[in-house]
């Protein structure tokens, strides 16, 4: 079994002078949720091009199921579903007729058209028009069309874009069903955090070609971690104590103090020691970092900007 | 393989598509443009011969004319409904054969413009056999002439192949029609230019046209078959490296 479904080295594409993807270095374990974030523009759309054999990198390799994309793509293909941007659809033929055509370049069992169509629940709509699909039936379709050939990898390029809440409530419910009743690894690219930290259990973030971060949602919490304030009666003297005990400290423009202090057995050592100095604590606690936060201080955005969309 | 599955995918695709339609309304046009031009006609003469004629004339109105608007519009259209919801990245993301999904376009492009020519040579029995019965003084004009009716109708198809490569190649390049319409209308009215002038023997569009002449025959057969398998080759050579976007 390979270690990783998806797994990128060094992975680098420029459009002329600008540097979409910088040496991306992705790793997607198997059966889980891998959500690929990152602000528009930031190369999500890019990598997964490169991720599909759509275009190919300026350096770097794809790795999927452990073997060179290169080397062998449709052999590899065959065991990838992908949805990318908004679902490719043929408007004057019904949906069942979209999966049709996608099945026959397959090859695929005509049974397969009727298992896709009930996991997205089309089965009532399938023998309507595209045309007369509503978005979330359409992007519905486009899943059923990357779900066609039972694929043990689907990549999702933000599926739920253009989709109103309620549409967004139901794709999000049909991912997550996908790992457990499945055994269908899902990448999914998202400029929402929101989006995602409901549903994955791993995320990557990239921003501006770069891979800022990797691993699972705690992790991250764990290496962005909220600093410990203490309010104390002589800040500086307070400082000075904790700087000469080996503590970076920040003092805050309230007079608080920011100590990283990551677990209660360092608070509890830190109110110690300042108690030790006779300093007067009043107020010892980990001020809280939303992942929204931490997002947004990896990726330079503005929480104002981030509200606003 | 892998090419007639992405066949057997395009054929679905027609459905319900004008490019299917008109595989019938071209060669109708033309049928019905002789069909009242023989019925309204004053007077033959004592040596006119309907089954020279009209076959002729409607072959080479199909070859000069329609024909390369056939071309235009049916590669235009099998392709424009990959450009509509940008189907080719869905395409390409499958495990097909870049190629396989190139050279099918370009032989579902020769199918409809083969069974479009075929519909034609149909229309052009049942003009003549109609004007015979309706122009007393034509029905003894003999039998439909199928052989010569099937051999130019094929020859004209076969010299077709470059415009065809060439229009594959261009709506699959370019979204929307405003690129191929131009090659398309550009092409036609260049060949009116180029059919006196000794480079005429080589032009594309005049190619379908130039088998009816003796002395360009051979280039025209040549230059339209070979000429448009290696543009077809030359074509799926860019599109299978070409970036998806």
């Amino acid at each position: 079994m390979p270690q990783y479904m998806i797994e990128t080295r060094r992975l680098t594409r420029r459009f002329g002078a600008r540097l979409a993807v910088d040496d991306l270095n992705l790793r997607a374990p198997e059966a889980g949720i891998y959500g690929f974030l990152g602000p528009n523009g930031a190369g999500k759309t890019t990598a997964i091009r490169m991720l599909l054999g759509l275009i190919r990198p300026d350096a770097g390799e794809v790795h999927l199921f452990g073997e060179p994309l290169a080397a062998d793509r449709q052999t590899l293909l065959r065991r990838v579903g992908a949805l990318v941007e908004a679902p490719s659809l043929y408007p004057h033929l019904t949906g069942r007729e979209n999966l049709e055509v996608t099945r026959r370049m397959l090859g695929a069992p005509r049974a397969l058209i009727d298992h896709a169509l009930e996991i997205v629940q089309l089965s009532r709509d399938a023998d309507r028009r595209v045309r007369e699909y509503s978005l979330g039936m359409r992007q519905r379709l486009g899943l059923a069309l990357a779900l066609l050939n039972k694929p043990d990898l689907l990549i999702l390029d933000e599926p739920t874009n253009g989709l109103d809440p309620a549409g967004i409530h139901e794709m999000r419910d049909l991912l997550r069903r996908l790992p457990a009743e499945f055994g269908v690894t899902v990448f999914l690219s998202s400029h929402l955090l929101s989006e995602v930290e409901q549903i994955a259990s791993h995320i990557g973030i990239i921003h501006g070609g770069r891979l800022l971060f990797q691993g699972t949602l705690s992790e991250l919490q764990e290496a962005h971690k909220a600093e410990l304030t203490i309010g104390v009666n002589q800040p500086e003297r307070a400082t000075s104590c904790l700087t000469d005990a080996g503590w970076g400290v920040r003092v805050r423009p309230d007079g608080m103090l920011s100590v990283p202090a990551k677990t209660p057995e360092d608070a509890a050592r830190i109110n110690r020691l300042l108690v030790g100095q006779r300093l007067e604590v009043f107020h010892l606690a980990p001020s809280q970092v939303s992942l929204e936060d931490i997002f947004l201080t990896l990726t330079g955005g503005k929480a104002d900007e981030r509200r606003a969309a | 393989m892998s090419l007639l599955r992405v066949l057997h995918a395009e054929l679905l695709k027609l459905k319900r598509t004008l490019a299917f339609r008109v595989i019938f309304v071209l060669p109708l046009l033309v049928a019905l443009l002789q069909f009242f031009a023989l019925l309204r006609s004053k007077a033959f003469g004592a040596d006119f011969k309907l089954w020279e004629t009209l076959p002729s004339n409607m072959l080479a109105v199909w070859a000069v004319f329609m024909m390369p608007l056939l071309i235009t519009l049916e590669t235009a259209l099998l392709n424009g409904i990959e450009h509509g919801d940008r189907q080719w990245k869905h395409l390409c993301a499958l495990p097909v054969p870049r190629h396989a999904i190139y050279l099918a376009k370009f032989f579902v492009a020769q199918g409809l413009t083969a069974a479009s020519t075929l519909v034609l040579c149909v229309l052009t029995a049942l003009v003549g056999l109609a004007v015979m019965r309706l122009r007393p003084e034509l029905a003894h004009s003999g039998s439909v002439p199928y052989g010569w009716l099937a051999k130019y109708a094929g020859l004209v198809w076969l010299a077709s192949w470059l415009i065809i490569a060439i229009h594959t190649w261009v709506s699959i390049r370019w979204s929307g029609f405003a690129v191929a319409l131009g090659v398309g209308i550009g092409g036609t009215f260049f060949a009116l230019f180029a059919a006196s002038a000794s480079a005429g023997e080589y032009y594309p569009w005049l190619l379908p046209m130039n088998v009816f002449k003796g002395e360009r025959f051979t280039t025209a057969l040549l230059l339209g078959v070979g000429g448009g398998a290696v543009a077809a080759l030359l074509g799926c050579l860019e599109f299978v490296r070409r970036d998806v976007a």
